[in-house]
């Protein structure tokens, strides 16, 4: 099995021009995490109702939404397109225009563009064993895929999904990880670096529980994301694992303007995390990783 | 930005060097609307500027200009069409005119570029004396030919005195880099940190290279907000900077070795592996307007031809 190239699939191109948002009302926010670095869930739907119907996207991919006066940053659609009557995405309260979303409440309009990038190539994922390996926020992107494949169960082997955070408030979509741990055809692990005294659950950091756990390579795929630390540190563990570099898919995230591979800033190597990506193989960055990103 | 010509003198055609600033901030100004927005009772409300539908005839290019701007398209108009850039492009009518005096920091002819010859315009004048040769290039410079008066049939003479012209600017181009096989001695060095240390060493970060860059796209997009309107807009960034890349956890070219080497490979790696021409076009301005004459044909010239095997 080979997955050297998913750069290039497909692409929903907008008619007109690119640079103009479409208007998106918040319909719930979900307190994930509390703290400075608070993360947080909203729900929107667009306000043309038009669009509302004929809007499509795939997991893994991403949009630019904007708060109108303060500034435009990406973020991957969390939810999942087999679940489409709204769109969610998940933000941890860093910058000024993560500070802002977070000052929204319900019935806000927000600015969207998207979706753009490319997605989990789910054609050649099915049959396989998957395993999901995602720390902090980093399961958002990895969620939509989760539900993808949990809601087309029959399609794909087994499902090992080990997630982890800095500490058990620290831990996001908290609902999904109850609902996947009661699921009988998946395996959940979850872990926190550092537990408190309610904590029961395993602790450890999340490369080193995947070593643990040992997933077997043959015939299985891994999909990872996380924090930058943690993604360099979760590759070496699966390629002791067997896995090849094929083998590894991630997303990555990087500081984006235009989210169409024209204003330059978030490339690795020639490619551009938000043209060709943000969904790679290990194979396809692995020259660059160590030191772009 | 370029001059407006008022009609009358054209004496400035007997000395003008080329511009400061490329043509390209005549497609992509260094700022620009992108749309405004308002909001009233029922939300947010989003318009265009007024259209931009102004036609632009540039004359005096240069043939490095003009080919940059060829490069340029290729991004503007890769998978998804830049609508702003594009509109103005296609609004507008290139009459190049070849260099009589390139400067020394001028070396377009190793990117493949006569500085006299260009069939990146829609014409193209070569100084022959007291007439100008015209060459017509495209459809649009056909017709604009037609309406134009005072045009005679070229004769054998004129036509030698531009072929001599031509050549005698090509010859005056004396600065050299070896293109032809950059990539694969550029590939070996992306790791070679002591190298681009060094190559780094005297650059003050100003980006002043990349804003005068022919080639140079990157931009940033900001808003701005009075009361409960506003608008959105772009403006040029420069890779040069630590903020261009820099995400509020992290930044992976704090270093200014590594947006040096990006400037570089950007260039003369990337963009011939996604587009299959060199960003660069030897217009020689990164060179000239640099504060402290760093050169990127020094730092690709001097290149380490085998690097050091990794322990």
């Amino acid at each position: 099995m080979t997955i050297t190239d998913i750069s290039h699939r497909r692409r929903y191109l907008n008619r007109g021009n690119i640079y103009l948002p479409h208007i998106a009302i918040i319909e719930k926010i979900i307190d994930e995490t509390p703290g400075e670095r608070a993360i947080r869930t909203f729900h929107f739907n667009f306000k043309d109702e038009k669009l509302r119907e004929e809007f499509t996207f795939e997991s893994g991919q991403f949009a630019e939404y904007s708060i109108f006066g303060i500034g435009e940053a990406p973020f991957c659609i969390s939810s999942s397109p087999t679940r489409s009557d709204h769109l969610e995405f998940a933000v941890l309260r860093l910058g000024k225009v993560t500070n802002a979303l977070h000052r929204l409440s319900v019935g806000a309009e927000i600015g969207f563009r998207g979706p753009y990038g490319n997605s989990f190539p789910l054609d050649l994922l099915q049959e396989k064993n998957l395993i999901f390996v995602a720390g902090g926020i980093g399961l958002a992107p990895l969620r939509s895929l989760i539900w993808n494949v949990i809601d087309n169960r029959d399609k794909y082997e087994n499902i090992d999904i080990i997630y982890g955070a800095r500490s058990p408030s620290d831990l996001c979509f908290k609902y999904d990880l109850d609902d996947w741990d009661k699921n009988k055809t998946v395996n959940m692990v979850t872990t926190v670096d550092r537990g408190d005294e309610t904590w029961m659950g395993r602790v450890g950091f999340v490369p080193a529980v995947l070593e643990q756990v040992a997933p077997s390579a043959s015939n299985t795929v891994a999909i990872v994301c996380g924090p930058p630390i943690m993604i360099r540190f979760t590759f070496p563990v699966l390629e002791k694992l067997g896995f090849t570099p094929e083998q590894m898919i991630t997303t990555l995230e990087k500081r984006m303007k235009c989210g169409i591979g024209k204003c330059g800033r978030c490339n690795i190597g020639n490619l551009y995390v938000c043209r060709d990506g943000p969904v790679f193989s290990y194979a396809q960055i692995k020259s660059f990783i160590s030191s772009e990103y | 930005m370029l001059a407006k010509w008022g009609g009358k003198d054209t004496s400035f055609l007997d000395w003008y060097r080329n511009t400061i600033t490329p043509a390209k901030a005549n497609f992509f100004p260094p700022m620009e609307e992108m749309f405004s927005f308002r909001k009233d009772r029922e939300g947010y409300r989003i318009e265009l500027p007024p259209s931009d539908e102004g036609k632009q005839l540039i004359f005096g290019i240069r043939p490095c200009d003009a080919r940059a701007l060829a490069i340029l398209d290729m991004t503007f108009k890769d998978a998804y069409e830049d609508p702003y850039y594009l509109s103005k492009r296609n609004n507008a009518v290139l009459i190049g005119l070849g260099c009589i005096k390139p400067y020394d920091s001028c070396f377009c002819t190793s990117l493949g570029i006569s500085p006299a010859e260009s069939t990146d315009v829609d014409l193209m004048l070569t100084d022959i004396g007291d007439q100008f040769l015209i060459e017509e290039i495209t459809q649009k410079g056909k017709e604009l030919i037609a309406r134009a008066s005072g045009v005679e049939d070229a004769t054998e003479a004129d036509e030698a005195r531009a072929k001599e012209a031509k050549e005698s600017s090509y010859n005056k181009v004396a600065r050299k880099i070896e293109t032809e096989d950059i990539k694969e001695k550029l590939l070996p060095n992306f790791d070679n940190q002591d190298y681009w240390e060094r190559v780094a060493a005297k650059c003050l970060s100003c980006g002043i290279c990349t804003f005068l860059c022919p080639t140079c796209f990157c931009f940033d997009i900001s808003d701005e907000l009075v009361k409960n309107q506003g608008e959105r807009f772009r403006c040029w960034d420069s890779c040069a900077f630590p903020i261009y890349t820099k995400m509020p956890m992290e930044n992976p070219r704090v270093e200014k070795w590594r947006r040096v080497r990006q400037r570089v490979y950007h260039k003369y790696q990337f963009y011939p592996m996604n587009f299959g021409v060199i960003a660069c076009t030897g217009c020689g301005r990164c060179i000239r307007q640099c504060p402290v004459n760093w050169d990127i044909t020094q730092a690709l010239n001097s290149l380490p031809a085998k690097v050091k095997a990794e322990n």
